[in-house]
C-alpha cells in the first residue's frame, strides 16, 4: 500500500459521499409526484399519487417479463417479479423525485418523478 | 514448448476465473448495495496482467465473460460482463503501465473496480434509455473501493508466488 494508494482510496470516498450528499439534495426537491413506469425506454404508465388508489396494484406484463407494483401512500414498490434476482422487490418502497427501481431482465424502470420535471430526465447531473 | 505451457496456464487461468464468479454467485450479499459484487474473477485479470501483460489479460477476461454466460444461461447479463472486463482490463493496464511507481497492485485494482462499474452503468443507462441510473455509481464505487482493496491485497501475494514458484512459464523471468 503505498502513499498515492490511500490518497486514491480517500478521494473516492471524498467524492462519493459528496456525490451522494448532492444526488439526496437534488431528490429531496419538494412539489407534488408521480410515478413513471418505463418498459425498454418507454414510459408506458404514469401514476399521480391519490388517497383513492392507496393499497393498488399495477401488474406490468410484456414480452420481457412480468411485475406486480404496488402504490403506496406517496410511495410505490414492486412486490412481485419473474425475474431470477429479485433486487428490485428487494429494494423495497421509493419515495422521492428522482429515486428509481430498476429490473434489468425485464427492462422495466420505475422512477419517481416531480411534476414540472420536463419529464425526460435528461440532465445527467453526476455523471462527470 | 513454452507456448503450450503459456496456453495451458491462460486456460487454467480463465476456468479459476470462472469458478470464482460462479462461487461469487452464490455468496449473498444483503447488506451491501443490491448489484454490488465482490468482483473475485478481477483477481485473475490483475494476475495475467501482472504476468503476462496487456493481451492476455483481455483475453482472459473476455473469455471468462463468455463462459459464464454459457455456464449460467443469462445472455443480457454478457454485454454487462463484457463490458466492465474490457473496461476495467484497459484501466488497470494503464494505471499499471504509467503509474505503477505512485500505485501498488491495491491502486490498480480499486481503478479497475471503478472503470467496471463505470462500464457497467454505462450499459446499463444505455440500454434503459435513462441517463439518471448514474445516480446509483457512488454507491457502487463505495462497495467497489472495498472490494478492489482486498482483489488488488491478494494479487499481490498472489503474483509473488507465482513469481518465485513458477520462474519458466513466464516470458519476464520473474
Amino acid at each position: 500500500m503505498t502513499k498515492g494508494d490511500k490518497i486514491l482510496i480517500a478521494s473516492i470516498i471524498v467524492l462519493s459521499i459528496l456525490s451522494l450528499v448532492y444526488i439526496k439534495n437534488i431528490a429531496l426537491s419538494d412539489g407534488e409526484s408521480y410515478v413513471s413506469i418505463q418498459v425498454d425506454g418507454d414510459e408506458i404508465k404514469k401514476i399521480i399519487f391519490d388517497k383513492k388508489i392507496i393499497g393498488k396494484t399495477i401488474p406490468i406484463e410484456t414480452e420481457f417479463g412480468y411485475n406486480l407494483v404496488e402504490i403506496g401512500d406517496k410511495r410505490v414498490r414492486v412486490i412481485e417479479a419473474d425475474c431470477p434476482d429479485q433486487l428490485d422487490v428487494k429494494q423495497g418502497y421509493i419515495s422521492r423525485p428522482g429515486e428509481i427501481i430498476v429490473c434489468l431482465p425485464n427492462k422495466l424502470v420505475i422512477e419517481i418523478k416531480g411534476i414540472g420535471d420536463d419529464g425526460d430526465g435528461d440532465v445527467d447531473y453526476i455523471s462527470h | 514448448m513454452h507456448n503450450i505451457k503459456k496456453t495451458i496456464f491462460l486456460s487454467l487461468l480463465v476456468s479459476v476465473g470462472l469458478a470464482l464468479s460462479i462461487f461469487e454467485t452464490m455468496i449473498p450479499l444483503p447488506f451491501i448495495a443490491p448489484g454490488a459484487k465482490l468482483g473475485l474473477s478481477n483477481i485473475i485479470i490483475l494476475i495475467t496482467l501482472v504476468v503476462f501483460g496487456f493481451t492476455e489479460s483481455l483475453m482472459v477476461g473476455v473469455m471468462k465473460s463468455i463462459t459464464f454466460t454459457l455456464a449460467t444461461g443469462s445472455v443480457s447479463s454478457l454485454f454487462y460482463s463484457l463490458t466492465g472486463a474490457v473496461f476495467s482490463c484497459i484501466a488497470m493496464y494503464l494505471v499499471y503501465r504509467n503509474l505503477s511507481n505512485i500505485f501498488s497492485l491495491i491502486g490498480v485494482s480499486i481503478f479497475g473496480a471503478v472503470a467496471h462499474n463505470f462500464g457497467q452503468i454505462l450499459v446499463a443507462s444505455l440500454m434503459m434509455k435513462n441517463m439518471k441510473i448514474f445516480s446509483y455509481l457512488p454507491v457502487l464505487l463505495l462497495t467497489g473501493l472495498f472490494t478492489g482493496y482486498f482483489v488488488g491485497l491478494t494479487s499481490i501475494y498472489i503474483s509473488q508466488n507465482l513469481k518465485t514458484h513458477f520462474k519458466d512459464i513466464f516470458p519476464y523471468g520473474g
